[in-house]
């Protein structure tokens, strides 16, 4: 009898399709892993699920009844709990406070039991005793512990919530050996009681050790449940990557070595900082460096630390020939330094102003601009929005006016009208449509035509492999492997990024 | 034992700074004494029984409303029409005290009356911002406008006296001690019982990260209306102070106190992002906002000058008391 059953469920943002038909089947008693690249939809389903997406579409039962899943407190009621990947733990309040917060337990149906509290949450933190470390009680506040510690409070809040079926998002991204191990010998008790559990890893070897069977999903589509014990890591990586995985970087037209023209674009030496370490590479004048690896291996951080947004503790950074250590990103953009983040709305957008404020920030600063005049300014900017075949109605119109592809079209705009020396590029075609991208590299191969040095974070491998020279894999903040010439494969790159962290 | 020199970098939190997380309010309890002192200094009198009686009696209200205050601050939300609840509530029980004949069950029927409106300005506020999520601080400042318009409705002109029974009883004494004390002795058990409730703990859960609090399955909608709700009740109960210690009616009375009530709210350690905070920090926090304009006014500073003066020397709390309760913030 299956615990869970998922048929057909979709999910649409906008235009941007993330599950397009998910199919899952967890049956009591198995440990049930979901497995896919970044963004294959995977999170999507479990949050589905959980009931913090609502579904478009598609059917989802319960112990073979169909059920509606309102929000978390219905999934919740119907028996499901939830490890949610970025945590769900309140810094302020104490460790005890947080595995029982769902539902505090109540005296005179008012008052904490604090008892009660004391009590329950002791169970649960119980189970990690002797591997949650240092510093680490009942009463300590979340905020003040690790971040291997949070993930432990999470793990024992779902536990907490004693449900039937528990979801289990990446849960052991930050613990150590010690701490996963006593993680599955508790996973193996819930399996031999009887509960569901949907397990999301990227380590293979963890994946072996815990798992039952495991369902791929690949571009927002279930593609097969295997048995664990029947299948090899290999034959999983090719069903995550699809048929054409062996294949050499299938958009050929990138050559593997650019002619040296004039040196070094960007070189970085033993970089460490929050969240990378000991990172060294070069990017030579036209080159396009891909970084490669899974999602926040420390990609982003060492890019924005590049540009002066992020602390770097040691190692130093040479823009051509001279020093470059940006204190601010101001300063970054003074000595021609460009980034352009996937995270338009924290980062790009100047949200509610027109399309010309938007595009102009760069040049007012660069060509310390005090007066602006509109109509002139006009002559500059229309010829950086159309080399990338940027579609809108005029550049007075709010920018909120244009699509996703169009508004990253426009950020990208602001570094086109005086031209840097190094593009960094951190995941900056999230959330765009398929045409609007084939623009955005259209143009970024172009600029790397006319001489600038690019470095390329996306996590859509078929992005680096059409556009990248050379790839950088990381893993766990430092590079673990480098991909040249007929090595730029989707397998290699899988293999590369899901070895054991 | 050989674990424990492991981490050095997550070291657990030093004396001073696990005392501040347990009684995050201390800071603020500290300029309260240096503000006494600061007080006895200028005019020894100042520290006399009667005068600290009556500086209570004068700021009861204000501390009141920043404990009000405190409860949507809990949340990560903010009430810029606290200050006109009060002065809603002022004029609906001065007006139906003296409508009713003045005597001892009108009182309490009219006090039972303003708890009520209370209640509803706070549904009020709890709806339009948590149910229709219109952003705090503009969609209170314009249920501020309406309230005021309200109480404009009801009293158009400042004036209407409290009956003699209603003030002289706030401003007298029970058993041989100022009335005031007891309103502090059961607010005392009152914040006491409050902060043990689940509300307290889902409010200030709500606060950390509403999407995490969502996510966790609390009912978020609903603890952020309670807590409104929890808002509009202290802010009727200091309009019965304010009604006692100015005994008349005021339709723009509580206009001035809704920012002192923020700003006493911050002296008290809380963070307006919510998550983190004391209802005795914002008691502390109205009394230092009372002592200040009590010590500028004992300097014998001009009466020109007392307003800059005041600003000044809030200025100068707040960034001592920021400072040391950031410390205190993991």
């Amino acid at each position: 009898m299956s615990k869970l059953k998922l048929s057909g469920v979709s999910k649409a943002y906008g235009a941007t399709l993330a599950l397009r038909r998910g199919d899952l089947e967890v049956l009591a008693g198995e440990v049930h892993v979901l497995m896919g690249s970044n963004g294959s939809g995977k999170s999507t389903l479990c949050k589905i699920i959980a009931g913090s997406v609502r579904p478009d579409d598609g059917r989802i039962l319960i112990d073979d009844t169909p059920v509606t899943i309102t929000g978390p407190r219905s999934a919740r009621a119907q028996g499901i709990g939830i490890f949610y990947q970025e945590l769900s733990l309140a810094a302020h309040r104490t460790v005890e406070e947080n595995v029982c917060l769902a539902a505090l337990p109540a005296k005179a149906g008012l008052f904490v039991d604090r008892t009660a509290l004391k009590e329950r949450a002791a169970r649960y933190i119980a189970l990690f005793d002797g591997v949650s470390g240092d510093g680490f009680s009942a009463d300590a506040l979340v905020g003040n512990l690790r971040p291997d510690q949070r993930q432990l409070v999470e793990i024992m809040k779902a536990l907490a919530s004693e449900a039937p079926l528990i979801i289990f998002d990446e849960p052991t991204s930050a613990l150590d050996r010690a701490q996963v191990e006593r993680f599955f010998e508790i996973l193996r008790d819930l399996k031999r009681r009887g509960r569901g559990i949907i397990f999301i890893s990227h380590r293979m070897d963890e994946i072996k050790a815990i798992g039952d069977r495991v369902t791929i999903i690949r571009d927002g589509e279930t593609i097969t449940t295997l048995n664990l014990g029947e299948t090899d890591a290999g034959t999983v990586i090719r069903l995550m990557v699809g048929g054409a995985g062996d294949m050499p970087a299938s958009q050929s037209s990138v050559p593997a070595v650019v002619d040296a023209k004039d040196g070094a674009a960007l070189t970085v030496r033993n970089l460490s900082g929050a969240g990378f370490r000991n990172v060294s590479f070069e990017v030579a004048r036209g080159e396009i460096l891909g970084f490669g690896g899974l999602h926040g291996q420390g990609q982003s951080a060492l890019l924005r630390a590049i540009f002066g947004a992020g602390a770097v503790a040691s190692g130093e950074i040479l823009i051509g020939s001279e020093r470059f250590d940006a204190a601010s990103p101001r300063d970054a953009i003074r000595r021609g330094c460009a980034y352009v983040s996937g995270d338009r709305g924290r980062d790009g957008v100047i949200s509610g102003r027109p399309i010309i404020e938007n595009v102009t920030p760069i040049h007012y600063l660069r060509d310390r601009l005090m007066i602006a005049r509109p109509s002139k300014l006009s002559d500059r900017v229309a010829p950086a929005l159309e080399s990338m075949h940027t579609k809108f109605a005029s550049l007075f119109h709010p920018i909120n006016s244009l699509s996703g592809g169009n508004q990253q079209k426009v950020i990208i705009a602001r570094w086109l009208i005086d031209r840097p020396d190094v593009l960094l590029l951190d995941d900056p075609t999230k959330g765009i449509d398929l045409s609007a991208k084939a623009d955005l590299f259209a143009l970024i191969r172009q600029l790397a035509a006319e001489g600038l040095g690019i470095v390329l974070y996306s996590s859509e491998d078929a992005e680096l492999l059409g556009n990248a020279n050379r790839i950088l894999v990381f893993n766990g903040g430092s590079v673990s492997r480098e991909l040249i010439g007929a090595d730029r494969t989707r397998y290699n790159l899988y293999q590369a990024a899901y070895e054991a962290a | 034992m050989a674990e424990i020199a492991t981490s050095p970098t997550y070291r657990r939190a030093g004396g001073i700074r696990r005392l501040l997380e347990r009684y995050p309010f201390l800071p603020a309890l500290a300029i309260v004494l240096v503000l006494l002192a600061l007080n006895g200094v200028f005019s020894p009198n100042s520290l006399s029984y009667r005068s600290l009686t009556g500086l209570l009696s004068t700021y009861m209200a204000l501390i009141l409303l920043a404990i009000a205050q405190t409860y949507v601050v809990y949340a990560g939300d903010i009430d810029l029409s606290a200050g006109s609840i009060l002065s809603l509530v002022n004029v609906a029980i001065v007006v139906l005290m003296e409508r009713w004949g003045g005597g001892a069950g009108a009182v309490l029927l009219a006090l039972a009356i303003g708890l009520l409106i209370g209640l509803a300005c706070g549904l009020v506020n709890g709806f339009v911002v948590a149910a229709l999520r219109l952003q705090a601080i503009v969609a209170t400042f314009a249920t501020s406008i309406f309230f005021t318009g309200l109480a404009l409705y009801i009293l158009p002109v400042a004036g209407t006296p409290a009956p003699t029974i209603f003030w002289r009883t706030y401003g007298g004494r029970l058993l041989g001690l100022p009335f005031v004390f007891y309103i502090l002795a059961a607010l005392v058990v009152l914040l006491t019982v409050l902060s043990r409730t689940r509300l307290t703990t889902q409010l200030l859960a709500v606060g950390d990260d509403q999407q995490a609090a969502y996510q966790t399955g609390l009912p978020v909608v609903a603890i952020r209306i309670r807590g409104y709700l929890l808002c509009g009740l202290f802010s009727a109960l200091a309009a019965f102070c304010i009604t006692g210690d100015t005994a008349s009616g005021d339709p723009l009375v509580g206009g001035k106190m809704t920012l002192f009530s923020v700003a006493a709210v911050v002296l008290g350690g809380s963070a307006l992002s919510g998550g983190w905070g004391t209802v005795v920090g914002s008691l502390l926090g109205a009394l230092t906002i009372g002592l200040i304009s009590s010590v500028v006014f004992f300097m014998g500073t001009p009466s020109e000058w007392q307003n800059f003066v005041q600003g000044l020397a809030i200025l100068i709390v707040l960034m001592a008391g920021v400072l040391a309760g950031r410390r205190a913030r993991p």
